[in-house]
Order: C-alpha cells, then structure tokens, then sequence
C-alpha cells in the first residue's frame, strides 16, 4: 500500500519534469518511461515514505493544503515579514526560545506546524518534543515567557496543521 | 559517541520520507535524460546518492545497516560496468563503441530530441548512472561505519 504512495508521488514529479515533450502534453515513451523509473523508486522507497502516508493521497486533503499554502501561510508570511522589517528599522527587539504547548498527535502534524512557524519571520523552531507536546520557538519579540497555547506564536497554523495532517 | 542514537529529530526525519522519492526521481530524470538535457550518468547517479547519504544522516547508522545490502550494492555496481562494457562491444564487427544500434538497431534510433534515440548512450547514461549510485552510497556507508574518532 505505501508502495502507490511513493510511485504516485515520483510520477507526478516525473510527470512535472517531462511536460511539453509532445505539444504541451507528454509523449508515450516519456509516460512509459515515467512508470518504469517511478515503479523502481517506489519499490525502493516503499519503506521510507511509511505506511501511514497514504492518507495524502486523499483529493480534499490535497485541496486543502492548496488552501492553506495560498491562503494563511502567505498572509502570515506577509504580516510576518512587515512586522520584522518594522523590528530591523526601529530595533525593537526582545528575544528569547519559549516552550511553546501543542496539542498534536503524529509526525506529520508537528512537521507542518514547526515548518510554518519556521517560515513565517521572527519565529524559528529550534526543536519539535512529542513526549513533552511542545515546541521550543526562539521568538523575535517575546510578548509572553509562558505561553498558554500556540496562538500567539503561530496564530491559526496549529489548528490547520492538526487538520491536515489527521 | 552513541551507537543506539546517532538520528536526527522529528522534523528531519519526516522531511526526509517526503524529499527522499522526489530526489530519487529527479536522478533518475537526469540520467535518462542525459542525451537530451544537461547532466547525464554521473551527474544523475551523484543526485540519487544525495538521497542515499539523506537517508543515511536523518534515519541514523543502525537504521541504514539493516537496509543497505552489502552484497547487492557491490554486485549492482559490477553490473553498471558490465553494461557499459556490453555497449560498447555491440558493434563490434565494425570498431569497438560502433554505436550500431543508432546506425541499424531496432530500438533507440527514434527521432533526435525524442527519449528513445541516440543509440546506445540512454542505456550507457543509465549503467553509469546505477554504478556512481551504488558506489558512492557503498563509500560513503563505509566510511559512516569507520569503528570510532579514537583508538
């Protein structure tokens, strides 16, 4: 089963490489040739990518993460970037790492979430600790030593990161 | 040095499941591509080693040793030579590396540009490709299991 994971996830990669190759579209042999080379690298990665991952093939969850890199993340990177080129102006700063609690389940959540944290300025995720649930953030700015909940450091990132990667 | 836990956290390690098929296709673009576009054997099969060595840092050395065959490795790469030996010999009767399979072969002698042309060079590319592959993963494991820093 992780086997499809992987060869549908090398295809489309394959797929993105050799577009054009007859009109816009591909010719046969690139297709073939795709399916061999992606059927190899998905045999051989099968164990890697884990059992779990085939949840990602689900159509809505694809959607969602469209959704969500277009929509909050880049409007949190906006806000993020203006807020820290205010911070370099000015030299307004106060930082620190804060242990910030989470309330997620697996891996892939803790990934998206410390991902977005990291991609939005003037915070950085240093370490993500399941056994502990929290992340330790190092903060441009700290507002609070001991936050309740991520909603300060990462405004709505936890809940959709807790929902993308359910 | 700690044997048991010589990983990397959470993070790394669910990256590198995600990025590890995307860069083994990638290689395995280059190299099949290598008549066509830049890079070719080595290029493509340095590319797939990086995955290698990604998996090698982020899942840690005991989890590597009980995937990576010794005896597979070393075989593979005496079969990426064998190939390329066997390429070069096909056309014989005329000189050694008659790229015959261009000139009167029934395959590989499609239009210029398209992915099955250029005779025997797609299948050099891949047995290059499959050599570097295998043998930078097999130096580089090598040198990762080098017994301790002191004596």
């Amino acid at each position: 089963m992780s086997f499809i994971v992987a060869f549908m996830w090398s295809f489309v990669l394959w797929l993105v490489l050799t577009a054009g190759s007859k009109g816009m579209l591909w010719s046969m042999e690139e297709i073939v040739a795709g399916i061999i080379f992606a059927f190899v690298i998905g045999f051989s990665t099968r164990n890697i990518v884990g059992e779990r991952a085939k949840r990602f093939l689900n159509p809505i969850r694809l959607v969602s993460f469209l959704v969500y890199a277009i929509g909050p993340l880049f409007w949190g990177m906006v806000k993020a970037n203006l807020d820290v080129a205010y911070r370099v102006v000015t030299g307004k700063i106060k930082p620190g790492i804060v242990k910030v609690p989470v309330d997620l389940e697996n891996e892939a959540q803790y990934t998206i979430l410390s991902n977005s944290i990291t991609l939005t300025p003037g915070t950085l995720t240093i370490d993500a600790c399941p056994e502990e649930n929290a992340l330790y953030v190092h903060w441009i700015h700290v507002t609070e030593e001991e936050p309740e909940s991520s909603e300060l450091v990462a405004g709505s990132f936890e809940k959709w990161a807790r929902r993308l990667g359910k | 040095m700690n044997s048991q836990n010589n990983d990397m956290g959470l993070i790394v390690k669910t990256m590198a499941r995600v990025t590890i098929p995307l860069i083994g296709i990638f290689g395995a673009y280059v190299v099949a591509h290598g008549h066509l576009t830049p890079g070719g054997g080595f290029q493509g099969g340095a590319t797939v080693a990086g995955a290698g060595v990604l998996f090698l840092i982020a899942f840690g050395l005991s989890e590597t040793k009980n995937r990576i065959n010794k005896t597979l490795y070393s075989a593979l790469e005496g079969i990426g030579g064998l190939v390329f030996l066997a390429m070069g010999m096909l056309g014989f009767g005329v000189v050694f590396f008659y790229n015959t399979l261009w000139r009167e072969g029934p395959v590989f002698n499609g239009e210029p540009g398209s992915l099955l042309s250029a005779g025997y060079l797609p299948i050099m590319n891949l047995a290059v490709g499959l050599k570097v592959y295998t043998g930078l993963v097999s130096a580089l494991f090598a040198i990762a299991l080098f017994r301790r820093w002191k004596k």
